[in-house]
């Protein structure tokens, strides 16, 4: 794949800070600290996640691998500052997301994260250039639209509406909007969950490529144990805690999966 | 209960607010529409029990004496049923604690028995004695407005003579069921009154001994009045008959029938904009609940429901909600129906007044509920049906945004993305936009018209009291007085100016058309009574001919040039021809006009009066009234602070609560319909707005998109909405305006403002409301669904 032309790599999060006491992180991305879960209460309770410590690396491709229910998603809708951990420490660079109120959590959202999920969430009224806008147009340092859809291969549909697009391309056009921002981190639920093989590889290709020449951290969450060997390194998750955890010698290429 | 019922009672559950809303708008017109069917059949009824328990006349003639014997040749004439031959009289009554003379109509009672037609309802005490000249029964208004007790005594000015009355019974009668005095539009009813007495003690006080001067006739049912009316009129002829009219020219009755009238009219329309509105709301609501049902519809039908059982199941959610309504509705109309008897009871003396609505009232609204329910549901049920169960059971394809034309599209380019994403949802669901835009417009016009009527009302009252009638006090004479009475009138304590004046009953036949009206006579360059129209230019009497009152030339089919026929309904009854010089817009009543020495000259009185128009010093008030209470010529004070006092208690009791009744409902629907667009466009933009908090939009930047697309809305709903509401109130006015009075439409900027405002704080509180479900958005929930 060679679209692309842009490789000015993101910044990570500040590393060096260290004024708060406590913080963990040190070199790293992300540290997590007996981070739990936990869904009702009393007998009626259930944990999703149960004393979940990780850490992250800065650019790292990190595949959260695991059967449903285990707490894959649920780790990763932490970590994007889409829901809180019950108890725990979730750190990102020098702030620890577990004590953040909601206005700070749209923030990190907004300057930090992108995401890509399963169902692609684009908005149906917007054109796929638009969409990428949306984003673009609360974001610090936004690749111009065309430039991110050029980049995940869209350059020739920039006014296309989602309804006018296959499910591939819609996630591509997703793709394209979480990387506008240049997102320290990416945060891919399923992304390849409702497509088939073919345009699945594309979507694939694609977050590889941002992942390397972006330098983007990026978390994928999947069912699929044959993506897992894109992975820098593969956590494995059952009952809401980590399993294990295995690295892999050589990140395979998309075209080389199959399921 | 069938499962598939208990889900019918769940999704209603889930679709509460929505519902409550649809019921409560439905409710509204089904309310009004009880009220005033209901009313209106009460009204009708009860008129027409009492007239015939009270033998209410059929024909009526005045005249200026016969002698009693004359009543069996009455009585003789084929087609009557029964005649009551009748002293009656005008008195000034002077009433202790009223500063003002007042004034009564006096109607004898038959020396043995009741009346045979006319007949005398007894509220409280008994008949009087007829050898005791001074017993007399009052009217109930009368007695009620002056706290008159039985026993109590009365001063009054009979034919120039001063008597003393006794109370001894207080009665109602079918012929008084609205009693004002001659002249006057509104009751006052503690200064006019009717007093009964016997017939011989009434008869010497006027010099009527052994003779009428008015009789009233029962017809049987196969009579032809016209004959009969004839007839009546060929014996009479000798005896100074007025001419014999019909119950229709009976002040009474015709003030009744003006009021059902406005009744019917308010029945036909105004429930109809809620019902329509409640159709757009149930429209709204269902096509929702259908889209989000669409993969249950799926199951259903693929686990082998038929697309009637399919069909029902939706269209039975409408039919509860229209029997809630209903219910609801019937009891508001049954409980706002009473309240208006209790207002009518006031104007409208009848024995009793119950507001009851036959089960054909309640059955029909209940009707109406459902056939709104149907009406409204109908697009969304078929939808429901056609839905193939393979089609529903797989996602809905994303909705299409292409197809836009060229002027949408650069505009939308100039736009950020989330106003492009408000512009582009309301272009792409035209029917579902409209459907609101329609719903706020109604809501405003609505709200429009309940901020007309009392302008036109102030108007109304502006003209007449402020433009045309400047005078205090209006005096009328018992009979023509020579001019010079005017220099009299000018020596009572007080008095500023005088201005002669002259009105006479006639009936004007034209083309065929007989219309009796009162001429009344115009001083050119009057400075107190002037004939004004509704923008508020003076109209000078022509030297020559007759003005007339639009109603009443269209009523005589006439046009200025025309030659009319003008006869005298009193004294000789004289027949004399004057010619259309112009036609005005008078505010209220319909009269004829003429200069009033033309007029004197006509009625072949030259230089005579009939009345005078008076200001004085309002200083002198009592003393004014002491002088005018001993005044033998005088039929009648009518002032003109106590007229506007009671036109202004009339609108505030009638008007002002029918008023307030709408405003309620108005705001009821400007509610109902905002609240309901504003749940709707959040649960079909849940999924986007969950999306666009994820990508980092703060909740501020979030509520734009779902606020900026209600408040588009309710913007584009301003001017649709006041046109529709001026042009309705114009209509309205059209249609309520009667002989009485022609009801200008007033543009009321405040009104106006006022309506728009409060729909648009509908719309802005409901999205407000609505916007804190922004806050409860389940963003990780949303992610995980498939659209």
């Amino acid at each position: 794949m060679d679209f692309l032309r842009t490789s000015k790599r993101i910044e990570q999060p500040n590393m060096q800070v260290t004024e708060h006491s406590g913080n963990p992180t040190g070199e790293l991305t992300y540290a997590l600290r007996k981070v739990c879960k936990r869904y009702g209460d009393g007998t009626a309770a259930v944990h999703a996640l149960r004393d979940v410590d990780l850490d992250v690396k800065p650019a790292e491709m990190l595949v959260l691998l695991g059967p449903s229910g285990s707490g894959k998603s649920t780790l990763l809708n932490i970590m994007g500052g889409l829901d809180r951990a019950t108890s725990g420490e979730v750190w990102f660079g020098n702030q620890n997301l577990a004590s953040m109120n909601d206005d700070a959590l749209t923030q990190y959202r907004r300057k930090r994260v992108g995401f890509i999920f399963q169902f692609y969430n684009l908005i149906p009224s917007l054109t796929a250039r638009e969409n990428v806008e949306l984003v673009n147009e609360i974001a610090d340092d936004p690749l111009p639209a065309a430039e991110a859809l050029e980049l995940v291969g869209l350059g020739g549909r920039l006014d296309h509406f989602p309804a006018q697009l296959s499910g591939g391309e819609q996630q591509r056009v997703a793709v394209a909007r979480a990387i506008a921002k240049r997102p320290a981190i990416m945060l891919c639920d399923e992304p390849t969950g409702a497509l088939d093989v073919r345009t699945g590889v594309r979507v694939l290709e694609a977050l590889v490529e941002v992942n390397q020449r972006f330098g983007s951290t990026m978390l994928l969450v999947t069912h699929n144990a044959d993506v897992a060997r894109l992975g820098d390194r593969v956590v494995r998750f059952l009952d809401g805690g980590i399993q294990s955890i295995e690295s892999n010698s050589r990140r395979a290429a998309p075209s080389d999966l199959e399921w | 209960m069938r499962i598939l019922d208990r889900k019918v009672l769940r999704d209603l559950w889930k679709m509460r607010i929505n519902a409550i809303a649809i019921v409560l708008v439905l409710g509204c017109g089904v309310a009004i529409l009880v009220m005033a069917v209901g009313m209106r059949g009460s009204l009708e009824r009860t008129r027409l029990n009492y007239y015939a328990a009270y033998k209410m006349a059929d024909l009526a003639v005045s005249l200026v004496r016969a002698p009693t014997s004359t009543a069996s040749a009455l009585a003789a004439i084929p087609g009557v049923s029964a005649v009551e031959t009748r002293v009656t009289g005008l008195a000034l009554l002077d009433l202790p604690g009223v500063r003002e003379p007042a004034s009564a109509h006096l109607i004898s009672l038959p020396q043995i028995g009741r009346p045979g037609v006319n007949d005398v309802s007894l509220a409280k005490g008994r008949w009087p004695d007829p050898d005791r000249a001074e017993e007399v029964l009052v009217n109930d208004a009368l007695a009620t407005a002056n706290g008159f007790q039985l026993g109590e005594e009365l001063a009054a000015t009979l034919h120039g003579q001063r008597h003393t009355f006794r109370i001894v019974g207080i009665a109602n009668s079918p012929e008084f069921v609205f009693v004002t005095a001659p002249g006057e539009i509104f009751p006052q009813q503690d200064r006019f009154g009717v007093l009964w007495m016997g017939e011989e003690a009434l008869a010497r006080a006027y010099d009527l001994e052994g003779a009428f001067n008015n009789a009233v006739f029962r017809l049987s049912p196969e009579a032809d009045s016209v004959k009969v009316k004839r007839a009546i009129d060929g014996v009479l002829a000798p005896y100074g008959s007025a001419g014999t009219y019909d119950r229709d020219r009976m002040p009474s009755d015709r003030f009744l029938t003006e009021e059902l009238g406005q009744l019917a009219t308010m029945a036909a329309f105004l429930p109809t904009f809620f019902i329509v509105i409640a159709a757009f709301l149930v429209n709204i609501s269902l096509t929702r609940i259908i889209a989000a049902e669409r993969s249950n519809i799926g199951l259903l039908k693929a686990f082998g429901y038929s697309d009637r059982t399919v069909a029902m199941h939706y269209a039975k959610g409408a039919l509860v909600m229209a029997a809630g309504a209903a219910t609801l509705g019937s009891v508001a109309g049954w409980m706002l129906g009473r309240m208006m008897a209790s207002v009518y009871q006031e104007y409208y003396r009848f024995p009793r007044l119950e507001f009851e609505a036959s089960a054909a009232v309640y059955a029909g609204a209940l009707g109406i509920a459902v056939a709104c329910a149907i009406a409204g549901s109908l697009t969304a049920v078929i939808a429901a049906v056609r839905l193939a169960p393979a089609a529903a059971l797989a996602p809905p394809p994303p909705t299409s945004f292409g197809n836009n034309s060229a002027m949408l599209r650069s505009f939308s380019s100039r736009l950020d993305a989330k106003s492009r994403i408000i512009l582009r949802r309301i272009v792409r669901f035209p029917r579902r936009s409209a459907t609101t835009v329609i719903g706020i417009s109604l809501a405003i016009a609505v709200l429009v018209l309940a901020g007309t009527f009392p302008a036109v009302m102030e108007r109304l009252m502006h003209v007449n009291f402020t433009e045309a009638n400047r005078q205090d006090v209006s005096l009328s004479f018992v009979d023509a007085r020579e001019i010079g009475v005017v220099h009299a009138v000018m020596n009572l304590p007080g008095v500023i100016l005088v201005e002669p004046g002259r009105a006479d009953r006639v009936i004007l036949h034209h083309a065929g058309n007989s219309v009796e009206e009162t001429l009344i006579g115009l001083l050119p360059d009057a400075r107190l009574s002037r004939l004004v129209d509704a923008r508020l230019e003076v109209a000078h009497p022509p030297a020559a001919g007759i003005t007339l009152a639009r109603a009443l030339a269209e009523k005589l089919n006439a046009s200025p040039g025309d030659l009319l026929e003008i006869e005298q309904t009193s004294g000789r009854r004289l027949i004399t021809h004057a010619r259309v010089a112009t036609i005005v817009d008078p505010i209220v009543g319909a009269s004829a006009y003429m200069e009033i020495d033309a007029l004197a000259r006509l009625m072949r009185e030259p230089g005579r009066i009939t009345g005078v128009n008076v200001r004085f010093d309002a200083a002198q008030y009592d003393r004014f009234n002491a002088a005018i209470k001993e005044a033998p010529a005088l039929a009648g004070a009518s002032f003109i602070n106590l007229a506007e006092r009671s036109m202004r208690e009339n609108f505030d009791r009638g008007v002002g609560v029918m008023n307030f009744i709408y405003l309620s409902f108005a705001s009821v629907m400007a509610g109902g319909v905002a609240f309901s667009a504003a749940r709707i466009t959040l649960a079909e933009q849940e999924r986007d707005l969950a999306t666009l908090r994820v990508l980092g939009f703060t909740r501020l930047e979030v509520s734009y998109v779902l606020v900026g697309e209600l408040a588009a809305l309710g913007l584009l709903a301003v001017v649709p909405g006041v046109v529709a509401g001026t042009l309705i109130g114009e209509w309205l006015m059209k249609l309520f305006s009667n002989d009485l009075y022609s009801f200008p439409y007033v543009f009321n900027a405040t009104g106006h403002a006022v309506a728009i405002g409060f729909a648009l704080g509908c719309v802005a509180t409901a999205a407000m409301l609505v916007r804190t479900g922004i806050d409860r958005l389940d963003m990780v929930g949303v992610l995980k669904a498939r659209d």
